[in-house]
């Protein structure tokens, strides 16, 4: 028996120490998938609705998407807009610049807001890649099993052995910076840990009567997979990829502040932490903000996910 | 209230120890100011701020980092005096040429010795040129090109030879030269401080010479190089020149130059180069020097104009049309860029010739400015609205502020501009591949003629032309100018070459570079030259 | 047990073979030609570029280190695989390569060089997570629900959320510059480097600031795991038990609940320290650290691969070394498992 199944519920420490530290603190989960329930998701939005703090949660995470969605409508500098034109740089904080401006003279409120489209949907789409990778390759090796089994599993090993943020930086220097070559890198790279998930949800669901039931009936495997075993995992897999989106945007801070990642004048808040850095003595606020805004909406997610982690019952321990 | 009160109180006892015990941390934590200073005898301790640099073993110094320290480790035959603007006599105290000047005779100062007590003889030039050419050094040098005007240069090179067939020693201080074409400004080029003599050690052990080397210079190591640390070099007492003033330099090497202000700002540092946006509060706390170029004290803040220039390549190949080219010039604020992002530091350009090269001349090109109502017509003359341009460049080193102001610049003009930066690695390519069709370049000279601005940059084959400008006529010019002897004719020949290039554009100058560094008020006086080479031989400090 | 080891050690090779691998395979297609990057925008002289690929092995040569050419004049490339197997070779006999950009500087120099500054920076990190982290989840776990239990989980929670190098970088705010504007510069910490001998503070001054930001994440976590093992621990029978028998809440706490409940926090740990030695890429940039994961990722973007495969290479290696000894230390700390019998195997 090795550690990892004896520290069940810990095994985030086993797997991606360097992740969780420098970029991605995508939470540990072991799963039991819940039996199945008619009522599963009305019970769970009932019990989502008595968490305050996931309510205030999605509250952040539905303003941030707002926001990031009107920008265009009332931020006082459109992103390659008619008001492009820059102003004087270096204001401090005004009404009319409530962030001030940078160094070259674009307003700092409408660059964070241009920055949260640009991290959310790294933080999205970045998920979204390795969350759908991450589902055939666990699929493949739970479902046949043997020799798949044990391919995949080694590579996943390969891929969870290799320092994390290092493995990023040298897929983007093969793939070049740029917005987005950062969603497929964090993307691929991200599929063993949810491809483990979905393998121990799927093994402890495969035995199951019904899915015996639906074989003998002649069901091909990817009807069994899609109709039977992955309804029955879904709530785990949701679970586990709102609080990957957390770490994905952690992520692209990283690599955008390394300079490694989103490629400037595009404005994302890694970029602008790195921009700031510069004026750290004189104008520290140039830093603080995009900090803030990126601690806020990783924040909501990682709640989000507790909230939703324990509405829907998915057994997994607080790391 | 009283539970309150008993809250409060307790809080404020926790508080109280709380910053004893900082305050007893801090007083651990700092070093005694004396005992820095303890070991390195009479006239004191510089720290200079260098990045970490890529050698200082002379066979491969190639940056500006890695040369602040290796030129005060080695002299070399000869250097550049910008006083006199002029080359003037190092560990060579006379030097003589032939007729066509394709044969040089340098006469060495007698009784120099390098560190360890070798005597610097003529054996140990030519030992110092045959490594820089010699293929199997552990890597081989990357700046052998300067050599290659050297007879024997390519057998060498190609492993035909042993050893460089033109360099010759007649006697103990005498180095004869041969070229393979006649160059009137070789002397200038040995003043190169990567030409040096190195001792019998470079060859015995080579590895430990990587991190100690062994010079003739006026300092000499102290300890070995510590990467990413720190170099130590104190005074060499038995140097054949006039003796240090300083007693030790401390080479603090830092990662980046914001790094190392903030240490500046900590005291830990005596001279550090200004973060963007910061120069006009520094200038006045700390006083801008006289000439640019030399701290004294009040006087601290160092703005003269450097030797290289900052430019748009433009792929000739791509943008065929110079009325492009000459349309794109005008419409950039350069004055702009400078004010805005280096508070008025740096000057813009007008042609590819820093003034101080030639001092007094108007080099400048006609179109070489900002005029928008000129580009505006040229792009309405000719129907290039809405002409797509793409600027590429490096990312992270402040480049992109630059091409953002020139960007909308470009745009308010009618161009349709699209930025491209990637990492210096994968840029670079691009720049070799030609995969590109503006893209910024810097050139920092490696010695102060003419011919270094012109030969590696518009030379249609030359290594550095990323622009791929091919013009038979320049080319034919400056194989002409090259052999010319006589000083002011070939100054002569070059200015022209340099108009005709303004005619072409096939770059976009924007800015003189200049120096951006502060010194602290411990220094007494300290000469940084427009190559970035500090003068410490005869900087002083209080000790 | 020798049997265990055995079998652990042999699942290391191909995982190790396939880092090494993909890492190898990627040099070929990264942009960005490492020689010609050696000179920067000068270019190298043709001749030049020709000896230092031979140097490097990238290009065939002859016994006398003379390159090799084809009928047209064109030097040979070394295919792939025959690199890696050159590579795998010199690994065995402990030869990581010599530096692309470092002067022929050898690769395993330059580690010796950085490593002891990442580990002693580690070493500092691992102990303030142990102490604030174990400290913090305890009491948290034994005044559960109390202010100090919503304090630790909602802190824990905020640290987890930021990203590390932005807390480097509010540290150095407040304590090298704020602190130091309001003290008139009587009280402030070191915020870059590692000292040196004419650096103004004590060497250990330098550690502060970037071991807390290196333990930031760490710590959180170590202070949740140990919350919920306590939690767990404490409500299993035999603590019951003990209780019931008239010993002190506090007695059981110390005694019984605290041995049970360390056993995975200290695994957490000790895995961790692994992690650490990858993982301070950023902590490092932040604080001008001259230490192996700052080095690691300059030599990415000059690519200079030797360095970059020294490293990955000992990283790798030090990461299952030490998972290792955790699992093995394991059978000693705990009496219940029982490595290499059959029944257990997962």
């Amino acid at each position: 028996m090795s550690l990892k199944s004896w520290m069940k519920g810990e095994p985030v420490a086993v797997e991606t120490p360097d992740q969780q530290r420098d970029a991605a603190p995508a939470e540990g989960t072991t799963i039991d998938a819940g039996a199945p329930s008619r009522t599963l998701w009305g019970d769970a939005l009932a019990r989502l609705r008595r968490n305050r703090l996931a309510i205030m949660a999605v509250i952040w995470i539905v303003f941030i998407v707002l926001v990031a969605l009107t920008a265009d409508l009332w931020v006082p500098q459109t992103l390659g807009g008619p008001t492009a034109q820059l102003y004087d740089a270096r204001l401090p904080m005004s009404a009319a610049h409530p962030f001030g401006t940078d160094q070259v003279g674009r307003d700092v409120l409408s660059r964070v807001v241009y920055g949260a489209r640009i991290s959310l949907a790294v933080g999205l789409l970045a998920t979204a890649i390795s969350t759908l990778i991450g589902l055939v390759m666990g699929a493949v090796a739970a479902y046949y099993g043997g020799f798949w089994d044990t391919v995949i599993m080694r590579l996943a090993d390969v891929f969870l052995a290799f320092p994390y943020i290092l493995f990023v930086i040298v897929m983007l220097a093969v793939l070049g910076s740029g917005i987005q070559n950062v969603f497929i890198a964090i993307g691929v790279l991200g599929w063993p840990s949810i491809a483990r998930v979905f393998r121990s949800a799927i093994l402890s669901v495969k035995e199951n009567d019904y899915v015996d039931a639906a074989r003998s009936m002649g069901a091909s495997d990817a009807r069994i997979i899609m109709r039977h075993i992955f309804p029955n995992s879904v709530a785990s897999i949701v679970v586990y990829s709102t609080m990957n989106i957390g770490g994905a945007i952690l992520t692209e801070a990283a690599l955008s502040f390394l300079g490694m990642g989103v490629v400037p004048p595009d404005p994302s808040w890694g970029i602008l932490i790195e921009d700031g850095q510069k004026f750290i003595a004189t104008q520290p606020w140039l830093m603080i903000m995009p900090g803030l805004a990126i601690l806020l909406t990783v924040l909501a997610f990682t709640l989000l996910g507790d909230g939703l982690r324990d509405a829907l019952d998915v057994k997994m321990k607080d790391a | 209230m009283h539970q309150n009160h008993a809250v409060t109180r307790r809080g404020f006892v926790a508080g109280g120890l709380a910053s004893t015990a900082l305050a007893a941390l801090a007083g651990c934590g700092k070093k005694n100011a004396g005992s820095s200073e303890g070991g390195t005898g009479a006239g004191g301790t510089l720290k200079y701020y260098i990045n970490n640099p890529v050698a200082i073993d002379p066979y491969n110094t190639q940056e500006d980092q890695g040369t602040q320290v290796e030129h005060i480790l080695f002299d070399a035959l000869t250097d550049y005096d910008w006083a006199k603007g002029a080359v003037v006599p190092k560990a060579a105290e006379s030097w003589e040429s032939n007729d066509d000047d394709t044969e040089f005779t340098f006469h060495l100062v007698k009784g120099a010795k390098f560190h360890n007590g070798d005597a610097v003889d003529a054996k140990a030039f030519k030992r110092g040129f045959e490594r820089i050419c010699d293929p199997d050094m552990p890597t081989p040098s990357e700046i052998n090109y300067h050599l290659a005007p050297i007879v024997g240069y390519e057998e060498m090179l190609s492993k035909k030879a042993k050893e460089l067939s033109g360099v010759t020693c007649p006697d103990e201080n005498t180095l004869v030269i041969k070229l393979n074409a006649p160059m009137a400004d070789f002397p200038t080029v040995c003043s190169h401080p990567a030409l040096a003599p190195v001792p019998q050690a470079a060859l015995d052990d080579p590895a430990s010479f990587l991190k100690h080397p062994i010079g003739n210079g006026p300092f000499m190591m102290d300890g070995d190089w510590v990467a990413d640390q720190y170099i130590n070099v104190k005074r060499f007492d038995d140097y054949y020149g006039e003796k240090a003033k300083l007693g030790a330099i401390n080479f603090s090497i830092q990662k980046d130059p914001t790094t190392a202000f903030r240490e500046f700002e900590g005291g830990n540092l005596d001279m550090a180069q200004i973060p963007t946006g910061r120069f006009g509060e520094i200038s006045e706390k700390y006083g801008k020097s006289e000439d640019g170029y030399t701290v004294t004290k009040g006087h601290q803040v160092l703005t003269g104009a450097e030797l290289s220039v900052y430019y748009l390549a433009v792929n000739c190949e791509k943008i065929t049309d110079a009325t492009v080219r000459h349309a794109i010039s005008l419409a950039i604020n350069r004055q702009n860029i400078c004010d805005t992002l280096f508070e008025g530091t740096r000057t813009p350009a007008d042609s590819v010739f820093p003034k101080i090269l030639d001092p007094g001349m108007d080099n400048s090109w006609p179109d070489c400015k900002y005029d928008k109502a000129a580009a505006q017509k040229l792009v309405d003359d000719n129907n290039l609205a809405g002409t797509e341009i793409t600027l590429s460049y490096n990312s992270g080193g402040g480049h992109e502020d630059i091409m953002s102001i020139i960007q909308s610049d470009l745009e308010a003009v009618g161009f349709k501009v699209t930025q491209e930066s990637q990492e210096w690695a994968s840029y670079l390519t691009k720049l070799g591949d030609g995969s590109f069709q503006m893209g910024r370049l810097g050139w920092i000279a490696d010695y102060p003629t003419m011919d270094n601005f012109i030969y590696p940059n518009f030379y249609s084959t030359a290594d550095n032309n990323y622009s791929k400008y091919n013009n038979p006529a320049v080319d034919k010019a400056i194989d002409e100018a090259r052999q010319i002897t006589d000083e002011d004719k070939r100054k002569e020949a070059f200015r022209a070459i340099n108009k005709t290039l303004g005619e072409d554009m096939p770059i976009i100058p924007l800015m003189f570079y200049s120096h951006n560094w502060v010194g602290s008020s411990r220094i007494e006086k300290l000469y940084l030259d427009p190559q970035s080479k500090v003068d410490f031989a005869t900087a002083s400090i209080q000790a | 047990m020798g049997k265990y080891i055995v079998k652990r050690v042999l699942q290391f090779i191909p995982v190790f073979l396939g880092v090494t691998l993909i890492l190898f395979a990627m040099q070929n297609i990264v942009p960005g030609d490492p020689i010609k990057l050696i000179a920067g925008e000068k270019k190298l002289d043709p001749q030049t570029e020709l000896n230092l690929r031979a140097t490097y092995h990238l290009i065939d040569t002859d016994a006398d280190g003379k390159p090799i050419l084809d009928e047209s004049g064109n030097p040979v490339e070394t295919p792939l695989w025959k690199r890696y197997t050159l590579y795998l070779g010199g690994l065995l006999q402990g030869d990581l390569g010599v530096s692309y950009q470092q002067s022929g500087k050898s690769v395993s120099s330059i580690l010796m060089e950085k490593y002891p500054y990442t580990i002693r920076l580690a070493a500092v990190a691992i102990l303030v997570e142990a102490v604030i982290g174990i400290l913090a989840g305890m009491v948290s776990a034994i005044k559960r629900y109390s202010f100090w239990d919503v304090l630790v989980t909602l802190s824990t929670s905020i640290l987890v959320a930021m990203p590390a190098f932005w807390l480097g970088m509010l540290l150095q705010l407040f304590f090298g510059i704020m602190v130091k504007d309001w003290t008139g510069g009587g009280f402030y910490l070191p915020i870059s480097g590692a000292g040196g001998p004419t650096a103004e503070f004590n060497a250990g001054m330098y550690y502060i600031l970037p071991a807390i930001t290196l333990a930031s994440v760490s710590t959180a976590y170590t202070a949740r795991i140990m919350r919920s093992q306590l939690l767990e621990v404490m409500n299993q029978d035999y603590i019951r038990t003990a209780r019931a028998k008239g010993l002190s809440r506090r007695a059981t706490i110390l005694h019984h609940a605290l041995k049970n409940a360390l056993i995975p926090v200290v695994t957490y740990i000790g895995i961790d320290f692994g992690g650490m030695l990858a993982g301070a890429i950023l902590t490092e940039t932040v604080f001008n650290w001259p230490g192996v994961g700052f080095e690691t990722y300059r030599a990415i973007t000059q690519r200079d691969w030797p360095i970059v495969m020294g490293s990955v290479t000992i990283i790798v290696i030090v990461v299952m070394v030490i998972n290792l000894i955790v699992d093995i230390s394991y059978a000693f700390l705990d009496p219940r498992i029982r490595y290499g019998s059959s029944k257990d195997q997962g």
